[in-house]
């Protein structure tokens, strides 16, 4: 029986450590945001290391228990997640970015996975035998739900955090975001 | 014999059979169904035909135990392969926050924004 993988003590220290900080320096202590910066500066790379190669090894477990012991469809999708995380992450992305990058590519992998196990159960030719209990649906499509809703926000963070660390400040006019830079170079505005 | 009654939205069959002692003597046996939302019970019979269909619920409902054990297995399974999500999800949220915080971001009502200040800085 496999268990959920963890984070080493001195990592989930870390992350302990930067939390409390977080908490801190949003609540307004300038001094807390300093040592924030600092703390990051030492311990972010290595706990981004530990979660990202947390993130691969288990992405292939997850990728086994979707393709149901066929090497060919196990092959394809780790070829498949291996060019999003290229697409995502994009030229020298930064640890953080490759993190976020990881948590989308897992998060697309579990709903292909669960909408996967939905369609088949969907399927008229379906022997009864193979015809899942309701209540096991109800609990597919409940985490299908709920893992679409963390699928798309962790896309969000991904574009929050790209967002503002370009600099670049954005405005909304109409329902749509205007890439400010983007005007002033002359780009058309759709 | 007492079945499901917890949630009576998962159950579609047998949820309570057993032998009825009458008062003249003898037992009788009933089983209970969910039809249109309520229980509705039925009379089988005593003696050899009673056991027969007791014999053969019982072995109905052995088989949905083992079916729906299966059922969790798989469920089960999946769930631990996709456990590592949400360490994933905690380091991620957690050093995004920092990470915003450190460059200069709040987050008024909820959306993340750069401080007026540091921005024309």
């Amino acid at each position: 029986m496999s268990t959920a993988p963890e984070l080493p003590e001195k990592s989930s220290e870390r992350l302990k450590e930067l939390r409390a900080l977080s908490d801190r320096a949003e609540a307004g202590d300038a001094e807390a945001r300093r040592k924030l910066r600092k703390a990051l500066h030492e311990s972010s790379p290595e706990v981004v290391a530990r979660a990202s190669d947390i993130a691969r090894r288990s992405q292939k477990v997850l990728i086994s228990s979707a393709a149901g012991k066929d090497p060919l469809v196990e092959e394809a999708l780790l070829a498949r997640i291996g060019l999003m995380r290229a697409e995502i992450a994009g030229e020298n992305p930064t640890p953080l970015e490759r993190l976020l990058t990881e948590r989308i590519v897992s998060q697309w992998l579990l709903v292909e996975t669960l909408d996967a196990l939905v369609s088949v159960q969907l399927c008229p030719d379906l022997p009864p035998e193979k015809l899942a209990p309701m209540s096991y649906l109800r609990h597919v499509f409940r985490w299908q739900e709920s893992a679409s809703r963390r699928l798309f926000a962790a896309i969000k963070a991904l574009a929050t955090v790209r967002r503002l660390q370009s600099g670049i400040p954005s405005a909304r006019c109409m329902n749509v975001q205007i890439n400010v830079s983007a005007v002033h170079d002359g780009d058309a505005v759709s | 014999m007492l079945g499901k009654l917890e949630n009576p939205n998962f159950v579609t069959e047998v949820m309570f059979v057993g032998w009825e002692t009458r008062e003249r003597g003898g037992s009788y046996y009933t089983r209970s169904r969910w039809v249109n939302g309520r229980v509705a019970r039925e009379y089988i019979g005593t003696g050899a035909l009673g056991k027969i269909v007791a014999l053969d619920d019982e072995l109905e409902r052995l088989r949905k135990e083992e079916e729906a054990a299966r059922w969790r297995e798989e469920l089960e399974c999946l769930e631990r392969s996709a456990a590592f999500l949400h360490a994933l999800a905690e380091v991620a949220e957690v050093l995004t926050r920092a990470r915003l915080l450190a460059d200069g971001c709040h987050r008024p009502r909820g959306q993340w924004r750069r401080r007026r200040r540091e921005h024309r800085a």
